[in-house]
């Protein structure tokens, strides 16, 4: 049965690394859905994480494909409603003045806040769940959103992994 | 004082270290320093091919008859690009090779300098792994690494890409100091669990029709002792794949025959009858399986690999078991109960169909091919290319020695044979080493015949000549009815070209010439190339068309279609 699923690489923090790593993805056609990579507390090692729609099988062969890769130290796949998977958006948006107390209303509602004000246009970090990222983003869609820069999906497994 | 070395003094000394003493090249301006540096070191030999490609296949050959990693050599840009068909194909069949490639000057990287390509990122796909040396104090390690994770595990190619400037920058040699895994934790190997082998176990037990599959793992571990000893205990019946062709002498009670697109067809229907099949070594290629969801639906499969990533990847498998072949087998042999199974061998046995012979005229691959292994009392080895002759090459010549076998299986690559047979024939200078070809095959990397004069490498050559591209044409003619569009290939007179290398030729015409022409060969003191003058339109029988069953094979001539008037 299909759904997300989450595999999480920790790899050597090179360039060359992560270009075999998602170069892997492409060629075994893997259904991505998101990449996301950033370091660790290793120095040296970034964490690499793919959502791909699948199901468990295709994510654990994924995973023991990813293991065969010189640079790889770790990988593992789980199912994303398993484990907790957060991602953050900036979304720069303009309001005219007379609907400014509804663009904070729906800020706080969303638990975003506002991390740049200037008098054309606002930026707003919204973070959560991608879903819960979504619907903040439509919400925010009643006024002139500008742009939006989103990381893509990070996850880590609950501790009994 | 340290004494200083240059990077290339360093590139070489660390190759001895190695145990490296051939390599198959062709210089360039990216490494002409390790050029300059290369006959300080004697030991290593160098071997001055006349295209890159033939370097990587002659490497590829060179590592396939004796188990050791083959190097390569090649300048930046087009030197290295000139590899890539060579890795490739060592990619598919799991050959060890280092690869290594001149690059431009650090400082000109990434700007589109002369002779620059991004020969890592174009061989990603097919490397294990590959590195940009950087620091000439980096570069031994580099070896030592590229040696270290090319052989162990699942063999791999490594490409070490090198700076003209890092060849010619100065350190101090650094001497091997930490051992060298390869950072990957899945590619150790991993002990076969006993869980899963009792398992095994009691499946073989009960089976009434198993078999087992043989693939090149067995040859790459060597396993060709402890496979025996395991069919002789349970009198299973052995499939070869065609990578698998001599790890189990032929002449071998048990030894059943090739399975797939090509197979005969007792074998295949063995196959769709089993209830149990033992996999070792083989990755059930689709060339083997047919057509997946009618593959052998009566059976559970066992499947021993070294590869964990292989286990479940094409088949459903029951029982997966990671481990060596070698030690797993060994395993298996010692704790499984002894049982026979003459009862499916004789139902096996009345499987047999005959075979359609369609060689008018006398002159048979199959004449060919015995009078090959008479002549040398078997003790020779058969490279051998693409096509059609490819087929009847597997079928047809009786291999009883192990990894006797060798041809370009995964990527099926035209033009293979020869180059691949001056790799295997310096691997083992004491027995023939035959390469034969099509007429294809043959023309792509003729040129490497000036390599054997030059190097004195006597590879002896037969070319099965049927004016075509013969395994073409008859898909031409099965399945795009009979359109001959571009197989129809002119050769050159080879009798005449091969003398201008001053080497042997001889054409062969009838049946009653072949065995004088194939002694005359092996008496040469050089190379030698036989031209076999073959039935034009001969087809390779049983064929499973693409996309059928193993159970639909087609085993008779199609019908020619027929002319409608308007």
């Amino acid at each position: 049965m299909s759904g997300s699923q989450a595999v999480a690489v920790l790899l050597e923090d090179r360039l060359i690394t992560f270009n075999r790593a998602v170069g892997l993805l492409r060629r075994r056609n893997l259904p991505v859905r998101s990449i996301a990579v950033g370091p660790t507390a290793t120095p040296g090692v970034s964490r690499l994480t793919i959502m791909i729609h699948s199901d468990e099988a295709t994510a654990d062969r994924a995973v023991k494909h990813l293991q065969k890769l010189i640079g790889v130290r770790e990988a593992v796949a789980f199912p994303a409603r398993d484990g907790v998977a957060r991602e953050l958006a900036l979304v720069k948006v303009r309001a005219p003045a007379d609907r400014y107390g509804e663009l904070l209303d729906v800020v706080q509602l969303y638990h975003a806040a506002i991390v740049d004000d200037s008098p054309d246009a606002l930026i707003v970090e919204l973070t959560g769940s991608e879903s819960f990222v979504l619907c903040g983003l439509r919400a925010l869609e009643r006024f002139e959103v500008v742009e939006v820069a989103r990381t893509g999906t990070i996850a880590l497994a609950p501790s009994s992994n | 004082m340290t004494e200083l070395l240059t990077g290339s003094q360093i590139l070489c000394r660390a190759l001895v270290e190695e145990g490296v003493d051939l390599m198959f090249g062709y210089p360039g301006g990216a490494i002409m320093p390790f050029y300059h540096a290369l006959p300080e070191y004697p030991a290593l030999r160098h071997v001055l091919v006349r295209h890159e490609q033939a370097a990587a296949h002659a490497a590829d050959g060179y590592a396939r008859a004796s188990g050791k990693a083959g190097v390569c050599v090649a300048t930046s840009g087009p030197g290295a690009t000139n590899l890539v068909t060579g890795i490739a194909t060592a990619h598919m069949d799991n050959t060890p090779i280092v690869a290594i490639t001149g690059q431009v000057p650090r400082a000109m990287i990434g700007r589109d300098a002369f002779q620059e390509t991004d020969i890592i990122g174009i061989t990603q796909p097919i490397t294990k792994h590959s590195m940009l040396v950087e620091d000439v104090t980096e570069l031994a390690d580099a070896v030592r690494e590229a040696f270290a994770v090319a052989t162990e595990g699942r063999p791999g190619r490594v490409l070490i890409d090198v700076p003209k400037d890092v060849q010619t920058a100065k350190a101090s040699w650094t001497p091997a100091g930490r051992g060298f895994g390869a950072s990957a934790p899945g590619s150790t190997v991993v002990p076969a669990g006993h869980a899963a082998v009792d398992e095994a176990i009691r499946l073989i037990s009960l089976a009434h029709r198993p078999l087992i599959m043989a693939g090149h793992g067995i040859i790459l571990a060597g396993a060709y002792a402890e496979l025996r000893a395991f069919a002789e205990r349970t009198g299973i019946p052995v499939i070869t794949t065609l990578l698998g062709i001599s790890c189990l002498p032929e002449a071998h009670p048990l030894h059943l025959g090739m399975p797939g697109m090509h197979g005969e067809v007792h074998v295949n229907r063995a196959i769709q009858q089993a209830d149990l099949i033992l996999g070792i070594g083989l990755r059930f290629d689709d060339r083997v399986t047919g057509n997946l969801a009618a593959f052998a639906r009566g059976a559970q499969v066992i499947h021993i690999d070294l590869d964990a990533s292989e286990i479940g990847k094409n088949v459903p498998t029951a029982v997966g078991i990671v481990g060596d072949a070698r030690e797993t087998l060994a395993e298996l042999a010692a704790r499984v109960p002894a049982r026979d199974c003459d009862a499916w061998r004789e139902e096996i046995a009345g499987f047999v169909r005959p075979r359609l012979e369609n060689f008018r005229g006398g002159l048979s691959p199959e004449g060919i091919l015995t009078a090959i292994e008479e002549a040398s009392t078997g003790q020779c080895t058969i490279v051998s290319d693409v096509g059609q002759h490819q087929m009847w090459v597997a079928k047809l010549y009786r291999y009883q020695r192990p990894n006797t076998h060798i041809t370009s299986g995964g990527l099926g690559t035209m033009g293979f044979a020869v180059p691949a047979a001056m790799g295997v024939a310096l691997a083992r200078p004491e027995t023939p080493v035959w390469a034969i070809s099509g007429d294809g095959g043959f023309q792509m990397n003729m040129q490497e015949i000036a390599t054997m004069v030059q190097e004195r490498i006597p590879v002896k050559m037969a070319v099965f000549n049927n004016g075509y591209l013969g395994m073409v044409r008859q898909w031409q003619q099965f399945f795009h009815g009979r359109r001959y569009s571009a197989t129809p290939i002119w050769s050159p007179d080879y009798v005449q070209l091969v003398a201008a290398y001053g080497v042997l030729g001889r054409r062969v015409e009838s049946a009653n010439d072949v065995d004088e022409a194939v002694r005359d060969a092996l008496k040469a003191p050089g190379p030698a190339v036989l031209e076999f003058m073959i039935e034009q339109e001969a087809n390779v029988f049983p064929m499973i068309p693409p996309g059928a069953s193993l159970s639909e094979a087609i085993e008779d001539e199609p019908a020619p279609p027929r002319l409608v008037r308007a």
